[in-house]
């Protein structure tokens, strides 16, 4: 892993617990997650339809999409609620010095 | 035990329920019979992106052919056209014959046609599978000035679509409101703004006397005497469910098929499921028609469960979207029961709300916004509503105050 690949997100408190703030790099759109145990990131578009989940509601470990209700697992990406049935990418995040990073490949 | 399974109509209902049953269940047989000779796929799309020519065929099919394989499902394009409950057969058109333990009627509902007094009735296009729309894309690809009978979802989804399609496009609606079955006046009103913002012709209170043709094109005559001239008719006037086949059984129909909160008819091994139904509802304690993407799919879900032996009771409070030009509009709940209105936000660009509430206690709520701009807090909605949480009224009208909150007290 080199150390370019990480891209710096924000501060740590630009997102309150269970929330998310959407975060586009070059022409791709993430989100990133503040849940109970940590930060997570996924794609920002649903893999259903492209609708973009920043406006989607996060509730335990999961984001549903705010047009159609598909629900995905924030950590694993997983598509757990019809009518998403593609798994939403996943990205590694990490902390450092207040400051949230994720590692786009 | 190995049964066999039938699922007689291949929508959305009927595919759901087969891969619900094939979760719990092995070693059944089951089998879709489905009208058309399609694999079961997504209607919403067609009255928008199938038309706008942003997604074809291919992309409509809720699962390739190759899942559906893998998971033992059986799909067979045929046309039913007598049942025998007694006996427990289907029999098609060809005399071919079916034999099930357990059935799931799927057949979803059929458009109301408008009554005409002259032999104009096949020039008046509906739209409510994906032939019909093909056929509409392709005769509107020559005609100007297109006329939409009726003003609910599809024919408003269809106005925005024709509308970016360059075309000149009227609605006429009989009642005094847009979507005026189900949705507030202050939403219908704001949807209203933009189609005329968008060039579309918007006819309220009018009814329709009678349709000629001269010369190719079409005069509507309405109850005003105004006349519309046009080059093309479509009618979105809502539908029926589709029962045909089962009137001179005993399968109990009231509204459609009458089934329990178990999705169970009247005929024992006999479920039914999505449009067809008139379901007993256990939270809101009565029967109910629904015809949605999101009905369908999870009362399917659930006879799928009941048919697998896992008892299930259907409960989810009700949701609807609809999509015309860039606006999202959101339901859910039912909102003909309330004493309060409030309202959260005025501006389309961030999301408007309207929440029903009776007696402080939340029962639904319609937004309109952007894309994506109302989804969370109407699933927050969702959720307040199934718990008959009484609401923070301040937290409501206040867009600044995250929903969230109203459920983490919880």
């Amino acid at each position: 892993m080199s150390e370019e690949n990480w891209i710096e997100v924000g501060s740590t408190d630009s997102i309150e617990e269970e929330d998310l703030i959407r975060f586009d790099h070059q022409d791709k759109t993430f989100c990133v997650y503040r849940l109970t145990d940590g930060f997570y990131a996924t794609d920002g578009i649903c893999t259903h339809e492209a609708v973009h989940l920043e406006d989607g509601l996060v509730m335990d470990d999961e984001i549903e999409c705010p047009m159609h209700q598909g629900i995905f697992n924030i950590k694993s990406g997983e598509a757990l609620s019809p009518p998403a049935c593609e798994d939403l990418k996943t990205y590694p995040v990490k902390v450092d010095n207040d400051k949230i990073f994720i590692k786009i490949d | 035990m190995k049964k066999n399974i039938i699922i007689l109509g291949g929508g959305q209902a009927g595919i759901y329920a087969a891969r619900e049953i094939r979760q719990n269940d092995s070693e059944s047989n089951i089998k879709i019979l489905g009208e058309e000779n399609l694999l079961p796929y997504e209607r919403p799309p067609l009255s928008k992106d199938f038309l706008l020519d942003k997604k074809n065929e291919d992309d409509l099919y809720f699962h390739s052919i190759e899942v559906i394989k893998n998971e033992n499902i059986d799909f067979e394009n045929v046309l039913i056209n007598k049942v025998d409950f007694e006996h427990k057969k289907l029999f098609s058109k060809n005399e071919d014959v079916y034999t099930y333990d357990s059935l799931l009627i799927s057949t979803g509902s059929d458009n109301k046609r408008l009554s005409l007094d002259n032999n104009l009735s096949d020039d008046v296009y509906y739209l409510r599978n994906l032939e019909e729309a093909k056929i509409i894309k392709e005769k509107v690809s020559d005609k100007n000035k297109i006329t939409i009978i009726g003003g609910g979802f599809i024919g408003l989804e269809i106005a925005s679509s024709l509308s970016q399609l360059q075309k000149k496009v009227t609605v006429i609606e009989i009642g005094n409101q847009l979507m005026g079955r189900i949705i507030p006046k202050q939403i219908a009103d704001l949807v209203q703004n933009t189609h005329i913002e968008q060039g579309n012709e918007i006819i309220l209170n009018k009814q329709i006397d009678k349709i000629i043709k001269k010369n190719g094109i079409y005069e509507i005559l309405l109850n005003d005497n105004s006349i519309i001239e046009t080059d093309f008719v479509i009618a979105g006037i809502g539908s029926t469910p589709s029962v045909k086949l089962f009137e001179n059984t005993n399968l109990k129909l009231d509204n459609g098929i009458v089934t329990n909160q178990f999705c169970e008819t009247s005929i024992k091994d006999v479920y039914a499921a999505g449009d067809v139904c008139n379901f007993y509802h256990p939270f809101y304690e009565r029967n109910m028609r629904l015809e949605s993407y999101q009905h369908a799919q999870n009362h399917g879900i659930c006879a799928g469960k009941n048919i697998a032996g896992v008892k299930t009771e259907y409960t989810s409070i009700p949701w609807m979207w609809s999509d015309q030009f860039n606006l999202n509009l959101q339901l859910t709940g039912i909102c003909d029961d309330y004493d309060e209105i409030i309202a959260r936000g005025n501006d389309i660009n961030n999301g408007v709300i309207y929440f029903f509430l009776k007696n402080k206690i939340i029962k639904g709520a319609c937004g309109l916004g952007i894309a994506g701009k109302v989804g969370r807090d109407i699933r927050i909605t969702s959720k307040l509503t199934e718990k008959n949480t009484i609401v923070d009224k301040q937290i409501l009208s206040d867009q600044n105050q995250k929903l969230n909150k109203l459920i983490q007290k919880q």
